[in-house]
């Protein structure tokens, strides 16, 4: 069975892109969330084994997310990539909270970030189910 | 406000919004880097990168109109145009671009109006730019069904307004204000509406601004839009 990847992406397009990149090999199945609201209901109907996460996202900011999400029990465990449009240097002050207390363990520029290195990053945490 | 003073806060603005454009840019170049990634391209993903190049290409080109009226006024007089045609043609620009987002966009003309006094450019730029920031944001908004976004025009007893609407109740004159408010002290100052830093809107804003008209929320029936109000041009009616 394919491992389930969160995609929390508010640009369709993008999100279209990410998906079919992450798919491609059959490795991973991914649940596409447009906000913080959808992706915490997403998780709900089935626990994801990472999360990928855009900081800015509309209503609720991908902070706020991740503290609601790491609130339950039983998403405290899970991995969470931030996948950005923000640079590091605007929240470097926060890095520190982001990855001891948040769980976040990567960061990736989305700029700078090519189809291959997400998914390389995606496999280097939730290995291939053989 | 003395003429230098009110020179310099106009270049600050101006470079604060190029900057504003500089970082929406990111999202329509990424889009096409990503996608020249994914292998074997379908005829339509390469319609939807052609789309998303232009409207990228648009935005720069708005912002640089927005500048030159209000640097050079004389360059851009005001004119009797006909909003039902410049609806038509913000239609026709965004089309391609809403097909990205799968966005339904319907024209809304019904009607008679007189010509208005505007700058035909001018407008046709503002509504695009509008309904290009707006094809972004829609689908981020917690909605379940068909995106749609209408270009419409409707008398008010202020003007004739013509704008870009969608069934959202973010776009409100309380969103505009904040939005304004911050728009040079966070990169997200739409915060309930977009998710990106909203140039375009702003780009709008300063293209009508250089035209003395103002962005305006608006309602038109249920939807809820931005867009402008504008005069009709009294002198035809005389012809």
């Amino acid at each position: 069975m394919s491992s389930r990847l969160l995609l929390i992406e508010p640009d369709r397009v993008l999100a279209a892109t990410y998906k079919r990149a992450l798919t491609a090999d059959r490795e991973y199945m991914v649940m596409k969330a447009n906000g913080a609201q959808a992706a915490v209901r997403l998780a709900d109907i089935k626990t994801p084994d990472l999360v990928i996460l855009e900081l800015q996202l509309i209503a609720h900011s991908g902070i706020e997310f991740l503290y609601e999400f790491r609130s339950y029990s039983e998403w405290q465990n899970i991995p969470v990539i931030v996948h950005s449009m923000v640079p590091f240097a605007e929240f470097r002050h926060s890095w520190e909270l982001m990855t001891h207390e948040l769980g976040v363990v990567s960061y990736l520029y989305k700029p700078d970030t090519s189809l291959a290195h997400l998914v390389e990053a995606v496999r280097e945490y939730v290995p291939v189910k053989t | 406000m003395p003429v230098n003073e009110q020179h310099s806060s106009t270049v600050i603005l101006s470079q604060q919004l190029l900057l504003s454009v500089a970082e929406e840019l990111k999202l329509p170049l990424t889009q096409i880097a990503r996608q020249l990634e994914l292998e074997g391209l379908t005829r339509a993903e390469g319609r939807s990168l052609q789309a998303t190049a232009q409207t990228a290409l648009q935005l720069i080109d708005h912002y640089i109109l927005g500048v030159r009226l209000a640097l050079e006024p004389q360059q851009f007089p005001l004119e009797a145009v006909s909003v039902s045609s410049v609806l038509y043609d913000t239609g026709q620009s965004l089309y391609n671009y809403a097909k990205n987002y799968d966005i339904d966009l319907e024209l809304n003309i019904a009607g008679r109006f007189r010509p208005v006094m505007a700058n035909q450019h001018g407008l046709h730029a503002a509504l695009v730019s509008i309904g290009a920031a707006l094809i972004e944001a829609l689908p981020a908004l917690p909605a379940q069904h068909q995106l749609k976004l209408q270009l419409a025009t409707h008398r008010s007893r202020y003007g004739i307004v013509a704008g870009v609407y969608a069934d959202t109740k973010q776009l409100s004159m309380s969103a505009l204000r904040q939005g304004r408010r911050l728009q040079t002290h966070s990169r997200q100052p739409f915060l309930a509406l977009n998710h990106s830093n909203g140039a375009g809107i702003f780009v709008a804003d300063n293209i009508l601004h250089a035209m003395d008209l103002h962005l305006v929320a608006s309602r038109h029936h249920r939807l809820y839009g931005l867009g402008t109000v504008l005069q009709s041009n009294e002198q035809l009616q005389l012809v």
